[in-house]
């Protein structure tokens, strides 16, 4: 899992069947590096959380047909931006 | 697997119902600059060497199929020493000949 800060959102009407009507946030790494993850939590802009990758953010996804390959899995409680970087 | 040094623990309230209440610790993996994310079913303190494994086997190694890691703990090396790693090879790769 890697840790990521929400961007903004992002609204793709026209979309894959089994990507439903999942709400999908822009995030970016600590390098800066933007990716598109699915949001089943509802994060705002300027949160940290944690992205669960690979096979498992299908499961995340609480569907394993929904076809995501980075879902947001929790809130980060306490993070800040020096500790991301170094 | 990965060899990761544990950097603390990661509190995180807010979270999906089936990442259940573990332990999810920061981890940085060996060699890379970059932080990671990983479940901790071990047990580990801040500093500990350990190794971690990814993809579909951290699902499993983290209790159950239905587990959504992709990052999670499996060990906790006994001895790990960073800086002489190098000489610690090369020694056992030629251990000294005794008569």
């Amino acid at each position: 899992m890697q840790i990521h800060r929400v961007v903004r959102e992002l609204v793709t009407t026209k979309r894959n069947f089994w990507l439903a009507a999942k709400s999908l946030r822009v995030v970016e790494d600590h390098k800066g590096n933007l990716e598109v993850a699915l949001d089943p939590i509802g994060a705002k802009p300027g949160d940290f959380v944690v992205t669960i990758g690979v096979s498992a953010a299908r499961i995340a996804a609480g569907n394993p047909k929904i076809t995501t390959d980075l879902t947001i899995g929790g809130i980060i409680d306490h993070w800040d931006e020096a500790r991301w970087r170094s | 697997m990965k060899i990761c040094q544990v950097e603390g623990t990661l509190v995180a309230t807010a979270r999906i119902g089936s990442l259940e209440n573990r332990r999810l610790l920061v981890v940085k993996e060996r060699g890379s600059s970059g932080k990671q994310v990983a479940v901790d079913p071990v047990g580990c303190k801040p500093g500990d060497w350990v190794i971690a494994v990814g993809s579909s086997a951290a699902r499993d190694a983290a209790g159950s199929k239905d587990y959504p890691s992709d990052l999670t703990i499996v060990g906790i090396i006994d001895y790990w020493d960073e800086s002489g790693e190098r000489a610690g090879v090369k020694a056992d790769a030629n251990p000294p000949r005794r008569a």
